[in-house]
């Protein structure tokens, strides 16, 4: 193996290894505490950790294609038909969906809600990382985008903080409709 | 190269690229896996947002959908690709390499990949160059240049195959958008390995065409025959002053003709049992091209039957060309299993009178043994490599073993019904070198009787 092959898979270990940090870190923050969530957080902690699991597996096996050969046993068709499952899934996205809903269950709580948004982005780069096989450096174009985006969640979040302007049941949807105008408005101005 | 994507070939659209030459590929562009996973955080984020009516889970969109304002439409539709192979000829075993040029995709980044073929396996990582922008900073936006990456491949069986679909991805480059397609790639003739033989069986009695091989008679060789008395009309430079001292009368050396051998190399394909990569056929075709191409080497006239469904023969012939297209004929599609093209009687053309027929077969086929029986009765020397190497499976209770045991002698009594009839039948298992199973007949020639 080559000096600059085993360089690759190094990196490529590292990321795999921070994927799976982010992984558990977020499912660990948007369950806790585990007392405060509703009636639907064991569920939603279980497919979290499932989906976060099957990520990270998804990651260390890789794109690897087996071939179906002539002479294929039954164990080889199991193995590959359970490698194919994994490899097809959307495991990452599932992950993102149980830690909102984990979140969502809780209290509201907005600092907590963008520490987490932080930790959600961070996990899908690392494991955009992992799968294109590109250096944290090929970030380096989108971080002024990046840096926005953290700037508008950090605003929303704030917003959020603030009590309420009204006292009518309106005044959370309102609230809602004036953090997505402000993406929808961050997004369309964006020099790109 | 990259192995980052499978690319489904009911999602893209293919051409046929002709070897060489550019062709204009379209391509269908989609959002990247990264680009989904973005969408479905920031639509989860708005939907929990909107249901629960806190505003903190649409801040959690707001990254995610500024990534994805990035998607950018002056995207090519079409590129310009061409595709050859380093080699169209190759044997098992060996790697090849797929030179693609990929032109007019822009600043994009560029990802090849082989989706390979049923016994074809891509080269190993690394050993194809670098394609489109590097990864360690931002896109070129400079003028459109060729990619002209290398892509290696293993050929691990013998055959003629196509080597598969030359996957194209184009990138942008946050990697938000990937224009995908597929072409398919050339053919390729993959031969089999030849196996190992540097000795070869001699005939006893070989036709006077001038050749390699010392013959019994007397002739202008350079082999030394034996010494016999001058007669008026010898070339004086061949007196042999030793011996004439001796007897007092002028004695002559005397040498043995070179002759040239004919030989065929009859190669039964009609059954392909054993495990793969060693199967009855793989065998047979391995051991037949090394017999001829250990022939062909001693400038001996190599003549090849394919005994399959249907025969098929080339007339013997020397060289290189020879070899290549023995192979060819191996390589060859047989037609299709007709009871009435079998035939017992080989003709005449594919078989030179005085011809050493070397027979690589698992002596399954009772019609080729017919023939063989055939081929003797018509006074050809043969001579048998039996390459079965394997039993009839089933279970493993008393009677599947009595029935296998019956079978064991039944392949005994062929092969002892064809010693009785004066053809020698060697076992070859395919992994030693072909010299040990004939060594008994590559010592001295070997006799051929009527």
């Amino acid at each position: 193996m080559t000096r600059k092959t085993s360089a690759r898979l190094t990196a490529r270990a590292r990321s795999t290894v921070a994927a799976g940090l982010l992984a558990a870190a977020c499912v660990a923050w948007s369950a806790s505490p585990l007392a405060d969530g509703g009636t639907g957080s064991p569920l939603a902690l279980i497919v979290g950790i499932s989906c976060g699991a099957l990520a990270v597996t998804r990651l260390a096996v890789g794109d690897r294609v087996t071939d179906a050969g002539v002479f294929e046993t039954r164990v080889d068709r199991i193995w590959r038909l359970l490698l194919e499952v994994l490899q097809a899934g959307p495991w990452a996205g599932g992950l993102v969906i149980a830690a909102l809903a984990l979140e969502a269950l809780h209290p509201s709580r907005p600092w907590h809600t963008g520490l987490l948004a932080v930790a959600l982005i961070a996990f899908l780069f690392a494991v955009h990382l992992v799968e294109s096989g590109a250096r944290p450096a090929a970030l380096r174009p989108q971080l002024p985008v990046l840096a926005a985006g953290l700037g508008l969640l950090v605003l929303c979040c704030g917003a959020a903080l603030l009590p309420a302007a009204g006292t009518g049941p309106a005044s959370g949807l309102l609230r809602v409709f004036a953090a997505v105008a402000a993406v929808a408005a961050g997004a369309l101005a964006l020099p790109v | 190269m990259t192995t980052a994507m499978t690319i489904g070939h009911s999602e893209t659209r293919t051409a046929v690229v002709t070897p060489g030459q550019p062709h204009q590929v379209e391509l269908s562009w989609g959002p990247t896996r990264h680009a989904r996973r973005l969408l479905t955080l920031a639509l989860a984020g708005l939907t929990i947002a909107v249901l629960t009516r806190r505003a903190e889970f649409a801040a959690t969109a707001a990254p995610a959908l500024l990534l994805l304002a990035a998607w950018r439409q002056d995207r090519p539709r079409r590129i310009l690709v061409s595709a050859t192979l380093t080699a169209r000829r190759m044997i098992e075993g060996e790697y090849a390499a797929v030179q693609v040029t990929v032109s007019g995709y822009g600043a994009l980044a560029v990802e090849l990949r082989i989706d390979p073929a049923s016994a074809i396996t891509p080269g190993p990582p690394g050993s194809a160059a670098p394609s489109g922008p590097s990864d360690d900073g931002p896109a070129d936006d400079g003028p459109d240049r060729d990619a002209q990456p290398s892509l290696p491949f293993l050929a691990t069986r013998w055959g003629r195959r196509q080597v598969g679909v030359l996957e194209i991805t184009l990138r942008d480059r946050w990697r938000i958008s990937e224009g995908r397609a597929a072409v398919p790639l050339p053919w390729i003739d993959c031969y089999p390995q030849p196996a190992r033989q540097r000795s070869r069986v001699v005939l006893s009695r070989l036709p006077s065409r001038l050749g390699e091989h010392a013959a019994r008679v007397p002739g202008e060789g350079s082999e030394f025959a034996g010494v016999r008395g001058f007669i008026p009309g010898d070339r004086q430079r061949r007196i042999n002053w030793p011996a004439t001292t001796r007897r007092g009368s002028l004695q002559l050396n005397t040498f043995a003709a070179e002759r040239v051998q004919n030989v065929v190399v009859l190669a039964d394909g009609t059954a392909d049992v054993g495990s793969p990569g060693s199967t009855t056929s793989d065998l047979v075709h391995r051991g037949a091209a090394g017999t001829v191409r250990a022939y062909l080497a001693a400038r001996d006239r190599v003549g090849f039957i394919a005994y399959r469904s249907q025969v098929s023969w080339i007339t013997p012939g020397t060289g290189q060309r020879q070899f290549l297209r023995v192979m060819d004929a191996m390589l060859a599609e047989p037609g299709s299993w007709d009871e009435r093209s079998g035939i017992r009687r080989l003709p005449r053309a594919a078989l030179p009178p005085g011809a050493l027929i070397i027979v690589f077969s698992p002596l399954l086929d009772n019609r080729l043994v017919g023939t063989l029986r055939d081929l003797r009765g018509r006074g050809f020397t043969l001579l048998i490599v039996d390459v079965l190497n394997a039993d009839p499976g089933g279970g493993k209770d008393r009677f599947a073993e009595l029935a296998r045991r019956i079978w064991r002698m039944e392949q005994d009594a062929i092969r002892f019904s064809l010693r009785e009839l004066g053809i020698p039948v060697v076992h070859w298992d395919g992994e030693q070198s072909l010299d040990e199973p004939l060594a008994p007949y590559t010592r001295r020639v070997m006799v051929s009787r009527r």
